[in-house]
């Protein structure tokens, strides 16, 4: 399996040590990591609770690839899919001796910054789904942040050493707020990048208004949906959603996407064993259908809420592994597990390198190697055939390429060339800034050229391709991504197979405005697993009637009209213990 | 397209597409000329930037050749990757 081929790695034994938290008391706890009949297990205790496994991963072989290392002649590491990012100061002080997951946050313990930025808009929602934490119906209490609130929020992703350049609305359903395509407008005016809904596809879809909903949030910054899509039969979506004949829910949003000229939509597909892996081929064959707005697909098997015992989590227990496995499966190969997947993590000196010969920001996908894994589909342009990307260019070639030219020139970030500042004073600098000009400019012919040399077709992505390798330009990359399709499978944790080295390193955050001024600012695994109750009762409001009874959940339709619901939310009223704008807080 | 109907273990019929065809490739290759002229609608757009249009387009022409070249490379492709390599990083 790519570079292990022909060495002993993959007969060695995995094991590693790890802290974990106990899925009842969610105390820390120790907890190992072990490979057990060609998979991969963690194992922990807890001395009060007892003895709890989950399975990591399916396949072992895969796995041990993702924690490879590759060392040089004296044993040091040289290069692994585990990379060090640079964290941004702390926001907090760790007060809890406990340390990570219960300092959020963030604490001096996150080795990460935050690529993309989470807000809940609301917990209201026009479906009711079994599953889902984040419901009106199932909290008793509503979530709702005040546009003063989310300016807060995203000010604070935005104002950092290193800013969040990506940003997503979340829910509940985020679209159910009028204010929604001003809200994208403020994330737009405030630097976020891209902008992102994650969206069962509410406001997109309905069938008065829905079209104009979706020009006026494209128009004023939206850059893409999120879309909940489980599969493209109307028995699985009501099996995972609990309403009928949703396809064309689903179709309606693809098509008003397609008339307001919103062309990035992410297929997102929760997995859950036995109702909906059997339509993951299904979702790639309707992405390609509608190649022409469908930027991309994330599988993400479902974590596990709850207390369940052994054998019901092995029924219903689904990893990363397992969903590229039935996407081997059920493409009949196209996309294999031994050469098409790529941790997220792959591509961080590939990015390093063009963010310093282009002047931007790299963005750090510095996270686990077991948060997700990622593969490109491109058009073949000799077959017209959807093929992974590996038949573009031989990635490993260039990932190899790239992490060795990292290493040569990393230290150039940040020492720059000084020839004559110290004898000609301020025109030595101006002259010494040419020199590391012409420095830049020979490095970027450098690596352009290696780049070159491992890929194996021209055409309209390549051009595309050196284009982000010129000048990391956000353009050009979104131009990139509109000429291929984005698969890739993203599983978060859950109490029962939470790592705490995986916590350290998430890149996706939450942010909350919490009503002493402060921005409360978690992991996405952390905040779902231990912080959310208690988070969300201090920032709650009290629900109502109204906002109880808005949907008619077993039909996704809204039964009372959305200006009287609005009305009773207040939304002139800041969460700060209720307190109103212009007021004085106590 | 070719499809199925596969049963699930709860007795769910569901359709099954069995192939992974695009409907139209020129519907693709136009998703990312349209997002070229969304932006380069924008004076200060990356690409209305001529220097780097030319640079591109030589890159392109590049690539063509060395795709040729390699072809004709056969199994000594590896070879001259180890050399071009090797070039690359002298004196870095």
């Amino acid at each position: 399996m790519y570079h292990l081929d022909g060495t002993d790695i993959l007969n060695e034994k995995y094991y590693k040590q790890t802290k974990s938290v106990c899925p009842e008391c969610l105390g820390k706890i120790d907890a190992e990591i072990l490979e057990k009949d060609g998979e991969i297990w963690m194992k922990k205790t807890c001395p009060e609770h007892g003895d709890f496994k989950d399975k990591i991963s399916s396949s072992a072989k895969y796995y041990k690839w993702t924690h490879y290392a590759q060392r040089d002649k004296d044993g040091k590491i040289e290069w692994q899919f585990l990379k060090n990012g640079e964290a941004n100061a702390p926001d907090c002080k760790s007060e809890d001796p406990r340390g990570c997951p219960y300092n959020c946050g963030l604490c001096d313990e996150h080795l990460s910054t935050c690529s993309l930025a989470l807000i809940d808009l609301t917990n209201r929602c026009n479906f009711n789904c079994n599953f889902c934490y984040a419901n009106v119906k199932k909290a008793g209490y509503l979530i709702e942040p005040s546009l003063e609130d989310l300016e807060r929020v995203m000010k604070h992703f935005r104002e950092k050493a290193i800013p969040a350049p990506a940003i997503m609305f979340t829910g509940g359903e985020p679209s159910v707020r009028a204010d929604f395509p001003d809200i994208c407008k403020m994330a737009k005016d405030l630097g976020f990048k891209e902008v992102i809904a994650a969206t069962n596809g509410y406001g997109f879809q309905r069938k008065k208004g829905g079209l104009e909903f979706t020009k006026e949030c494209f128009e004023k910054g939206l850059d893409t949906l999120y879309l909940q899509f489980d599969g493209i039969n109307d028995e699985t979506l009501e099996k995972t959603r609990g309403i009928k004949n949703l396809s064309k829910y689903k179709e309606r949003v693809i098509q008003n996407c397609r008339e307001a000229g919103l062309t990035s939509v992410v297929l997102v597909q929760t997995v859950v064993k036995g109702i909906t892996d059997l339509e993951i081929g299904n979702v790639i064959q309707y992405a390609i259908n509608n190649i022409d707005v469908v930027r991309g697909i994330v599988y993400q098997p479902v974590s596990l809420c709850g207390r369940i015992t052994v054998e019901e989590m092995e029924d219903i227990r689904i990893t990363n592994a397992d969903v590229i496995k039935e996407v081997d499966r059920q493409t009949n190969g196209k996309i294999g597990i031994e050469n098409a997947w790529y941790p997220l993590t792959t591509i961080v000196e590939l990015g390093r390198i063009i963010g310093y010969l282009a002047d931007v920001e790299p963005v750090e996908f510095t996270c686990h190697p077991d948060c997700g894994f990622a593969t490109y589909l491109v058009v073949d342009p000799d077959s017209n055939e959807m093929v992974p990307i590996m038949d573009y260019f031989d990635p490993l070639k260039i990932v190899d390429f790239s992490n060795r030219f990292w290493r040569k020139i990393k230290h150039k970030e940040k020492e720059q060339i000084k020839l004559f500042e110290n004898v000609l004073g301020d025109f030595g600098k101006t002259l010494d800034k040419g020199v590391n000009w012409l420095d830049k400019q020979q490095l970027r012919a450098r690596f352009l050229i290696g780049m070159l040399q491992y890929t194996k077709k021209p055409g309209k992505l390549m051009e595309m391709f050196s284009r982000m390798l010129l000048n990391g330009e956000w353009e050009s990359i979104s131009a990139f991504t509109h000429g291929s399709l984005l698969i890739s499978s993203m599983h978060f944790q859950d109490a029962y197979n939470m790592n705490i080295e995986r916590t350290k390193r998430c890149i996706v955050h939450f942010g909350v405005a919490m009503p002493d001024g402060t921005i409360f600012e978690a992991p996405f695994c952390t905040m779902n697993t231990l912080h959310r109750p208690r988070i969300e009762k201090l920032v709650a409001k009290k629900m109502t009637a109204k906002v109880e009874n808005e949907f008619d959940t077993a039909k996704g339709e809204r039964v009372i009209d959305a200006q009287e619901v609005q009305d009773e939310i207040h939304p002139e009223v800041a969460y700060n213990g209720g307190t109103k704008k212009g007021e004085k807080k106590k | 397209m070719s499809q199925e109907v596969v049963e699930t273990e709860e007795g769910l019929k569901i359709r099954k597409l069995v192939d992974l065809r695009p409907s139209t490739a020129k519907e693709y290759q136009d998703a990312i000329l349209n997002r070229v002229d969304h932006f380069s609608k924008r004076r200060d757009s990356v690409f209305n930037d001529a220097t780097e249009n030319i640079i591109v387009k030589a890159l392109q022409i590049g690539l063509q050749a060395k795709v040729k070249i390699d072809e004709l490379l056969g199994d000594n492709k590896d070879k001259i990757h180890e050399i071009v390599e090797k070039l690359l990083f002298l004196g870095l």
